[in-house]
């Protein structure tokens, strides 16, 4: 069976944690919890009658004490960086951390999670930072771990491109 | 890599030696290596006991698991295996030991570093970092894995972080807790001096109205004005504050012509020398008006209205300033009012094509314009040219200086 590891990185507090929650689990907590080192899970996808398993990567996310070790991209297939729309700064740590994933890895399948749909309300993020996400020529995604919106879709859309 | 058994341990006393190695190849082997004294084999047993005890109970004690390299991904257990590690490992030790990359996938990530740890024969330890596994019956376990080289034996140390783990997360979540606060109250202080800065800009759009009631100057005109001055402010690295004030404020810089009488304001032909001494007492006048206050914008814009007229030779008007005596703000919007003026036609002239203004405007350099911003200028005339494209006369209204030219 194929096996791809998928890593989830981003700042800190932006629901990585929670998109995998509610993508394994179908659960989703109100509390922030943060996460130190990595969690590992699986997941057994059927694309197109392929099995395909993925191994989801829950990175910590950076913050201004704490960056991500290079060493935990390594055998890397593809990412999902994770912006919480509602915190500008989330987004500027996404292309920082875009940048060096197109550093470490070259050019690999990349999905932008536009987190907190459900507060799109209180989104701080303009057109001028969509323009630029668009530039960079990943498909941006916007979700919400608390509704489920686009969760399954964003990773079966990352799964089909790893098949 | 081979075990280079033994490994010498001094007891207390520092007489009596015992043979002991953590690699359980090495086990039977003790004896024999004692053999050859044969008075000594059973002290040397009773070491060895000691040791493999010692070691099980620091192991216990740290909540840690000693492995040794046995070859590909496999790992033998030379330590007693915690209800933790069955719990999660799942499987009943195999005669070969455990896949532990296979068990625990965060490994993956480890094993370069533990092999080059154990190819170099260093025997301090390399850390993963930690991770977390659930076991069983759901719970986390957070891990760490060490990787060292011990007397011949590649060496994993698998360890369980328990507290540690928990009172660093606890740590981390109270500053983390702490920088969301932070980025949350800057937001808020964000927002609110965009509402203040938006007010501040509405009263100048109030101002600058008064005047467009006076002169011939259109709004168009003081639109650009000001998007120019931002692109020159811009380009010389100013704050993002400096940038909006002088966005505002170079508009302004006419505003004292409200104190000027139509008769001369308004007259069609050429001003004798009285009237034109009248009308040199806009700047002052719009700088009384400005000044005052202790708001920035307004400060700099009454800066701009006193020394727009001024020169870099020290020709101009009222007070005669040369160079740097003039304040860079004013300097600027001398630049671009003039610009302006050139390729827009008025009712006493035609409009000149671009080369033509920059053809005038470098015969002014030295004289009337600061040199040095004017090569700022020039370097920027594409921007220039967009925002007299995009603002144009037809288009004027005073809605708005916010105009998005993506020159910001």
């Amino acid at each position: 069976m194929i096996q791809k590891k998928i890593c989830l990185l981003g700042a800190f507090s932006v629901g990585k944690t929670s998109l995998i929650q509610r993508y394994i689990n179908s659960l989703f907590s109100d509390r922030y919890h943060t996460t130190v080192g990595v969690k590992v899970d699986k997941k057994m996808v059927d694309v197109d009658g392929q099995a395909l398993m993925l191994m989801i990567w829950d990175i910590a996310g950076e913050d201004a004490f704490t960056s991500i070790k290079p060493a935990y991209l390594r055998g890397m297939s593809a990412c999902i960086v994770v912006i919480d729309g509602t915190r500008r700064n989330s987004f500027d740590v996404a292309l920082s951390v875009h940048e060096m994933v197109r550093q470490q890895l070259g050019e690999i399948p990349v999905v932008f999670a536009l987190n907190k749909a459900d507060l799109k309300g209180e989104w701080t993020l303009g057109e001028e930072q969509l323009r630029t996400l668009a530039q960079l020529g990943q498909p941006m995604l916007e979700t919400s771990a608390r509704l489920g919106q686009g969760v399954n879709e964003m990773f079966m859309a990352l799964a089909r491109r790893l098949c | 890599m081979k075990c280079s058994w033994p490994w010498r341990a001094v007891c207390a006393d520092g007489v009596r030696q015992a043979a002991f190695c953590i690699c359980s190849d090495h086990s039977n082997n003790h004896a024999d290596y004692a053999g050859s004294n044969r008075d000594n084999d059973k002290t040397t047993q009773e070491n060895t006991l000691l040791m493999t005890t010692l070691l099980e109970q620091t192991c216990a004690s740290l909540d840690m698991v000693v492995f040794t390299h046995t070859g590909a991904d496999r790992f033998r257990p030379e330590s007693v295996l915690p209800e933790w590690m069955l719990g999660l490992l799942g499987t009943p030790h195999e005669t070969d030991g455990y896949d532990l990359v296979d068990a625990f996938p965060f490994l993956s990530c480890f094993m370069d570093e533990a092999r080059s740890q154990w190819q170099q024969a260093l025997s301090y330890p390399v850390r993963s970092g930690s991770w977390i596994e659930t076991d069983l019956f759901g719970r986390e376990v957070p891990l760490e894995a060490s990787a060292l080289f011990v007397n011949g034996c590649e060496v994993l140390i698998l360890q369980q972080l328990g507290e540690k783990y928990r009172a660093e997360v606890t740590l981390l979540q109270h500053v983390r807790d702490g920088l969301l606060n932070q980025e949350f109250l800057e937001a808020e202080v964000r927002k609110r001096t965009g509402e203040i800065r938006q007010r501040e800009e509405d009263i100048a759009l109030k101002l600058i109205s008064l005047t467009s009631f006076r002169d011939q100057e259109t709004g168009a005109h003081v639109r650009r004005i000001g998007l120019y001055a931002a692109a020159m402010a811009r380009a010389l690295d100013w704050s993002e504050t400096e940038v909006d004030n002088i966005r505002i404020a170079a508009p302004m810089h006419d505003i004292g012509k409200i104190g000027i009488p139509d008769n001369i304001l308004l007259k069609p032909g050429a001003l004798n020398e009285d009237e034109f001494a009248i009308i040199k007492q806009h700047a002052r006048i719009g700088a009384e008006m400005l000044s005052g206050t202790d708001i920035p914008v307004l400060e700099m814009a009454a800066g701009i209205a006193w020394c727009h007229h001024e020169r870099w030779d020290g020709s101009g008007y009222p007070r005669g300033l040369a160079g740097e005596q003039i304040p860079v703000a004013a300097r600027i919007t001398t630049i671009v009012d003039i610009y302006d003026a050139l390729i827009h036609e008025r009712v006493y002239k035609r409009a000149f094509d671009e080369a033509e203004a920059v053809a005038i405007m470098r015969g002014l350099s030295g004289k009337n314009l600061d040199p040095g911003l004017l090569k700022v200028f020039l370097y920027l005339l594409p921007v220039m040219r967009r925002i007299k494209d995009e603002v144009r006369e037809e288009d004027e209204g005073l809605q708005s200086l916010a105009l998005d030219t993506g020159v910001r």
